[in-house]
């Protein structure tokens, strides 16, 4: 048990650390690439992954360095993308905002909300259609659940009995807008969720033990063709596409707050309550900030894409 | 009148706000208008000024803007924004399919007043999915005027007719020129939206262009200097676009370039070439010729979409290259190639 918590705080304090130096980057003009940070929701997306064989596909959206790196992705490989590199994982076509990387079954990330989902359902589609025994995760947020294509996926994924589990990252913002201004009063989830006769579950998305334990239990039902939506509630620790802190329009994550529900130092006291000491945890820190600077080394000294790359890769 | 330079996005946001002053049936909707910084700020400071008027909705298009083409059927005249057109197709039924045959299908028993404002096209970093510059879909539909503001004051005149017109008319805003500066009237104006406009007269050669790619061409214009007398045309509205002034000056020039900051295939240039070729080819002294994109989306790597956009450099050879004149040989700087435009347009 305790080295599964050691493996997730490596993982989740691996994102921390990278997208806190991507950050550094991207003001300093060196990222001319558009990133959203996950800074605060790496319970999430390492607590679902957690759950997951290596077969198993996962799928995400504009704000996926986190899904990435947890589906067991190459922080080499993704940096070299941001940063527009021929050894990126699109040659640097796509950029932060599409990641794919087939060898870890990771399949792609869009940025435009809500189409993930159904082609998520697509690969689950073909999951149950060719008889494996596997599951696909779609990691969205709670802004892309408001597309009416989500809703037919919905119905789908009941329908034909699918191996989905639909993860909605709430961080409870669709850029500034809160979600009162987004939804009625009277929006339920769960009710919309289980009235198209998909399971439904919350989780604290904050809290790395609760979302994996979650996830453990749904990715074996999941299996059996039972789709299931699972919302984690988060925070964004950063503004919506840029490092840059606008707290103007917060009100119920205030700094303090996302501070306090840290998922990183949750996972941290765990494992000091577990017997491992500070000198032991910042050792272990020492060494992923190590792999994190040598991995944006390795990323700026990489050659550009040629320029005939261009025209390339249109049709296979 | 002294001169008030304001930027493209300010200008868009007056035009709002001084027909929504007038005109009570004006409202706005989209993503985040009711931001402090709305919109990229062609809706800041509207909320608090129209309280009631102004209303950021869910991450919805499909649902946001089949509901205000229904009311513009029923007689309010919304403004729809898309942050960019790939957002917009989402709703492609409510603008291609419904505001644009309302009106005719119903035999002309209800016209459809709506404006969509849709951003298209460059801007660094954004890739494959978020910088499609779609002009010719939107010219392709019958039943919608498609206008696209180049300047600071055509954003301005071009959304006030467009908020006056009894039409659909989808106003696609390249995003690339939100920091242009210019004097604009402060006054309320409106500009023609079915008519190219004459940037600046010339007899040697005509050259058509839109958007971010008119902007090059007018810098270009500096490049060229004295040695080849350009006329330089925006083209203003795709649908209809004004083929009448577009002859007229190519039976003056006898010579065609068009501009397009969007692929190849399918494009602006392909369609006025086409209508001069039809039309004038006996005063053509010169083939027609075109400068685009490659018929290949737009990576995200700095390192391609170098390669990517006609550059003012090359709409400079390309004209001087018609003349027989010795070709420029100047590097841009990463700024330059990579950076959306600051400058003021006179
Ligand atoms: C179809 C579509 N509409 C609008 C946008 C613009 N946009 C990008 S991210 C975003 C908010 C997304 O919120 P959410 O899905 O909750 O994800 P989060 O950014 O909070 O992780 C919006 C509106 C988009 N990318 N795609």
């Amino acid at each position: 048990m305790k080295s599964d918590f050691l493996q997730a705080y490596k993982t989740m304090l691996l994102m921390r650390l990278a997208e806190q130096e991507i950050a550094n980057l991207y003001l300093q003009n060196k990222i001319m690439s558009f990133v959203h940070f996950y800074v605060g929701q790496e319970a999430v997306a390492v607590g679902v992954c957690d759950a997951l064989k290596k077969d198993d596909k996962v799928l995400g959206n504009h704000r996926s360095h986190g899904h990435y790196l947890a589906k067991g992705g190459d922080l080499k490989k993704m940096i070299c993308e941001l940063l527009g590199k021929e050894n990126g994982l699109a040659h640097g076509k796509g950029g932060s905002m599409h990641m794919i990387d087939k060898s870890v079954n990771f399949v792609g990330t869009t940025p435009i909300l809500g189409s993930v989902v159904p082609l998520s359902c697509g690969s689950a589609f073909e999951q149950k259609y060719s008889k494996k025994n596997d599951v696909t995760v779609a990691f969205f947020g709670d802004g892309a659940f408001e597309e009416g294509i989500v809703y037919e996926t919905l119905n789908l994924a009941a329908l034909f009995k699918l191996p989905l589990l639909f993860v909605v990252e709430n961080n409870l913002f669709a850029v500034n807008s809160k979600l009162n201004d987004r939804r009625s009063p009277n929006y339920d989830i769960e009710k919309i969720v289980t009235g198209f006769g998909v399971k439904y579950v919350r989780a604290d998305g904050n809290d790395y033990q609760d979302v994996s334990k979650k996830a453990k239990n749904l990715v074996e039902e999941v299996r059996t063709g039972v789709p299931v939506v699972l919302e984690c509630i988060t925070y964004r620790h950063m503004a919506h596409s840029a490092p840059i802190f606008d707290e103007g329009y917060r009100e119920e994550d205030v700094l303090e707050k996302r501070q306090e529900k840290d998922p990183i130092k949750k996972i941290k006291q765990v494992l000091l309550e577990s017997g491992m000491s500070e000198k032991e945890l910042s050792d272990v820190e020492d060494d992923i900030k190590k792999n994190v600077l040598e991995s944006i080394k390795f990323a700026m000294d990489s050659k550009y894409p040629p320029k005939e790359s261009l025209y390339t890769n249109l049709y296979a | 009148m002294p001169e008030r330079i304001i930027k493209y996005t300010e200008a868009i946001k007056e035009a709002t706000d001084q027909v929504m002053e007038i005109d009570p049936s004006v409202f706005v909707i989209g993503l985040g208008v009711s931001y402090k910084n709305g919109a990229d700020g062609t809706t800041s400071g509207l909320k608090m000024k129209y309280a009631d008027r102004v209303f950021d909705v869910p991450v919805s298009e499909a649902a946001f803007t089949g509901m205000a083409v229904g009311s513009a059927i029923n007689g309010l005249r919304p403004i729809v924004h898309h942050g960019r057109v790939e957002f917009a197709l989402f709703a492609s039924d409510s603008i291609f399919t419904q505001a644009a045959k309302w009106n005719y299908m119903f035999g002309g028993n209800n016209n459809v007043p709506i404006v969509f404002r849709i951003n298209v096209g460059r801007q660094w970093g954004n890739g494959p999915q978020h910088t499609q510059a779609l002009y010719s879909l939107f010219g392709n539909v019958l039943g919608l005027k498609v206008v696209i503001p180049s300047t600071p004051k055509m954003a301005k005149g071009l959304l006030v007719s467009a908020l006056r017109d009894k039409n659909p008319v989808v106003i696609l805003e390249p995003r690339w020129l939100f920091q242009l500066k210019q004097d604009v009237p402060v006054e309320i104006y409106g500009e023609p939206l079915d008519k190219a406009k004459i940037m600046k007269e010339g007899k040697d050669i005509t050259v058509v262009s839109y958007g971010d790619g008119l902007v090059s061409a007018l810098e270009a214009l500096s490049i060229i200097g004295d040695s080849v007398d350009v006329e330089l045309i925006d083209v203003v509205s795709i649908n209809p676009i004004d083929h009448e002034t577009i002859f007229k000056s190519v039976k003056k020039t006898g010579r065609l370039l068009c501009v397009d900051t969007t692929n190849e295939a399918f494009n602006i240039g392909s369609e006025i070439i086409s209508k001069v070729a039809q039309n004038q080819s006996i005063h053509l002294k010169n083939k027609p010729t075109s400068l685009a994109c490659p018929n290949v989306p737009c990576p995200t790597s700095t390192a391609l979409t170098e390669f990517y956009y006609p550059t003012k450099i090359d709409i400079a050879n390309s004209i001087l290259g018609l003349f027989n004149k010795p070709k420029v040989d100047k590097k841009l700087s990463f700024e330059e190639l990579h950076l959306a435009p600051t400058l003021t347009i006179i």
